[in-house]
């Protein structure tokens, strides 16, 4: 295999005549550049957008996103808007309930019906049954599980309708749900931002000074490290009160620390090298030489280690729902809908799957974006953890 | 290395004294009497019980009691809600196994069917396996396990009917492992993931290494190196992934033994919070911070078995 052609022959055999010395200020012919460079950002979104699972991830967020700003004023209902006489109303949007396909019809299937009530149209109005199933004779009675439109069977107009049906207290879900997806990414989002600046200030000063700061700054982190998750929340939110903020506040008092360790461990790996020792040397301030040289370095594993994080909350604040801490009614949550609809979920299940279903696609799509970002940012990590 | 675990554990016991104090100082600073007017209680009753558990003395004086009540007589309070005039101490003891049964089981299940998924994985690398394997892990690592619990309970309790619903108390023998059955299934979801993608990624680590390469120079078959030498050796640093992991395990299983009416600790916490029953409370957080301190500990003290470093306190 050849690498390089060994071409000092054919240079040997021109003259010497023709060569001559090029001056400075005279204009050099040399090679161009063909491509034009490319920045670090750019670099990172090429390799983003080879990743074609954390893109569609991506592309599902931000879906989400923009339900979970609209998706509330997309009808008429409010989100605290209670119907006493419409509770737990089964799903319909009428242009799928049109198409027959079984799904968001408002179908609902009344169980152990007499047959014979079947034609009382006081009872079930015309239109209104849909389908009879499983007809059996129960002590001489011809009993039947009739499923209906639930809509009609209520006596509604046809106009009147709950997309994703209606909760306990006749709430409609539709806009519910996509309120609650709006608090839990703001909670999300607003700590895992306030975990950064916290972190990255902390971390690069601890990082940058070293020796007795850094140990002493290490030390607090450690004990704040050893209390559990779960009691120091907890705690929390039995002082604060329960409430977005405290909710927010809950999630940074510790999760601060992961960010924190992870920016100094990058400190220790940039403090050293030529060009701080250069800067340093000609004079550059402390501040200018963490927030100017060193920390821009580490602006891949921050944002990654902030996705990562932002599932992680998502998940906390439900739990805290789940275990009676969660936001005051009626404000919903995901995690606040998905309690109460555990409550009715043998009658009622679709009250927990619309919910469910966000929060897992909220929760896959983040981790594999995050997954893809940190592919992006650093492509010796890909594959390891 | 004996001064170190001692070390460890006296860290561990300073940590576990000022979580205690935090957790008795917020639940006694909030507003509002433990013993509320109002309810069927005569105001002479209210005195005579806030003179008998110190409720009118200052808070100083309280904290002395309390911490003078654990470490003499290993009295952690009374429960003043939910089962009034019972020692919290006397209701943990009932509810602590079943806790820990249901979690250790989930994790220790959880173990042989990760290791699996991530073995096949790392050695069928790159293929539709490979591909299934980290799908599964992505999936099973996101969904929370509440989510799991909800449609575990819907599909395979409600609609099928093969498990109960609800956890079944009195059942005994195979009747009860089958009530057991879906809460240790929901809960083993995300410690199957992490270990399969763990294992995935440190067998394909070590499948690329110079040993190996030896290993099947030597005449070694493809499974004879595999499992002797790949698999041992990425199997060492798996234990530190399992531990903490119980920690973690453990917090899921307050929600899904909620789920399921499992009557151990989970169920009982959020019951407590809900009736403001403070000083039960503060003795199921203590069991969740003993938990997690314990396993720390485990950690530590094993990485400083495995890496001397660690313990001769040198330099990261």
């Amino acid at each position: 295999m050849v690498f390089y052609e060994n071409d000092r022959e054919k240079y040997d055999a021109i003259s010497k005549d023709l060569f001559r010395l090029v001056q400075k200020d005279e204009e050099i012919h040399d090679v161009e550049f063909k491509t034009k460079p490319i920045g670090f950002f750019m670099d990172v979104w090429l390799r983003f957008v080879k990743n074609k699972a954390s893109v569609v991830a991506a592309a599902i967020i931000l879906i989400i996103a923009f339900f979970a700003v609209f998706g509330p004023g997309m009808n008429e209902y409010r989100y605290d808007e209670q119907h006493t006489a419409r509770i737990n109303m089964p799903p319909k949007i009428p242009f799928i309930a049109k198409l027959g396909i079984g799904v968001f019809d408002g179908g609902f299937t009344l169980e152990n019906r007499k047959y014979d009530n079947l034609n009382d149209t006081d009872r079930y109005p015309e239109g209104s049954v849909l389908g009879i199933l499983n007809p059996r004779l129960v002590s001489g009675e011809r009993i039947v599980d009739v499923e209906v439109d639930y809509y009609k069977y209520m006596g509604m107009d046809d106009d009147e309708c709950f997309w994703f049906g209606s909760d306990y207290l006749g709430r409609d879900i539709w806009t519910r749900m996509w309120r609650g997806a709006r608090v839990s990414l703001i909670i999300a989002i607003v700590s895992v931002c306030c975990n950064v600046v916290i972190g990255v200030i902390y971390g690069s000063i601890s990082g940058y000074y070293g020796g007795k700061v850094d140990m002493v700054m290490m030390r607090i982190t450690e004990i704040i490290n050893a209390f559990p998750r779960i009691v120091i929340v907890t705690l929390f939110i039995m002082v604060a009160g329960t409430g977005m903020f405290s909710i927010i506040m809950s999630l940074v008092i510790k999760d601060w620390v992961n960010t924190a360790r992870m920016v100094r461990s990058q400190f220790y790996r940039f403090k050293g090298r030529e060009y701080v020792l250069a800067a340093r040397t000609l004079g550059v301030k402390d501040m200018a030489l963490i927030f100017r040289h060193i920390l821009p370095n580490s602006i891949g594993p921050i944002i990654t280690s902030s996705m990562i994080a932002i599932p992680s909350a998502i998940f906390a604040e439900s739990f805290l729902a789940y275990i009676g801490l969660g936001l005051q009614a009626p404000e919903p949550s995901i995690g606040v809908m998905l309690s109460q609809g555990q409550k009715v979920l043998l009658h009622y299940p679709t009250q927990v799957v619309f919910p469910a279903v966000v929060i897992s696609l909220l929760m896959i799509s983040f981790n594999l974006f995050g997954n893809g970002l940190r592919d992006a940012f650093d492509p010796t990590l890909r594959g390891a953890e | 290395m004996f001064r170190y675990i001692l070390n460890r554990i006296v860290a561990m016991v300073i940590t576990l004294f000022i979580i205690v104090s935090i957790a008795f100082m917020v639940v006694r600073l909030m507003p509002g009497s433990v013993y509320e007017m109002g309810g069927d209680l005569s105001q002479t009753v209210i005195d005579a019980l806030n003179a008998k558990y110190h409720f009118d003395e200052p808070i100083i004086k309280q904290y002395g009691y309390f911490l003078q009540n654990i470490f003499l007589h290993w009295d952690w309070g009374t429960s003043a809600k939910m089962r009034p005039n019972v020692p919290v101490f006397e209701i943990l003891k009932d509810r602590i196994p079943i806790t820990l049964q249901i979690n250790l089981i989930s994790l220790f299940a959880a173990l042989p069917v990760g290791m699996a998924a991530g073995i096949l994985a790392a050695i069928r690398k790159n293929t539709i396996v490979d591909h299934l394997v980290s799908l599964m892990v992505v999936l099973f690592i996101s969904i929370p396990s509440f989510v799991f619990a909800a449609g575990l309970q819907y599909f395979l309790g409600f609609k099928s009917g093969a498990f109960p619903i609800i956890y079944n108390v009195s059942a005994k023998g195979l009747l009860r492992w089958q009530s057991m059955f879906m809460p240790i299934l929901a809960l083993s979801f995300d410690p199957i993931a992490r270990v399969a993608r763990y294992l995935r990624a440190e067998l394909a680590e070590t499948m690329n290494s110079e040993f190996m390469l030896l290993a099947k120079t030597k005449g070694l078959t493809y499974a004879q190196s595999t499992i002797r030498h790949g698999l041992r050796n990425s199997m060492v640093p798996l234990m530190n992934i399992i531990i903490p992991m119980f920690a973690n395990v453990l917090g899921g299983s307050l929600v899904v033994e909620s789920i399921f009416s499992v009557p151990g600790m989970g169920g009982l916490m959020v019951d407590s919070i809900n009736a403001s029953d403070h000083m039960l409370t503060v003795a199921i957080l203590m069991f969740y911070s003993l938990i997690s301190l314990i396993t720390v500990l485990i950690v530590d003290i094993s990485y400083g078995i495995v890496d001397p470093r660690v313990r001769m306190g040198g330099e990261k």
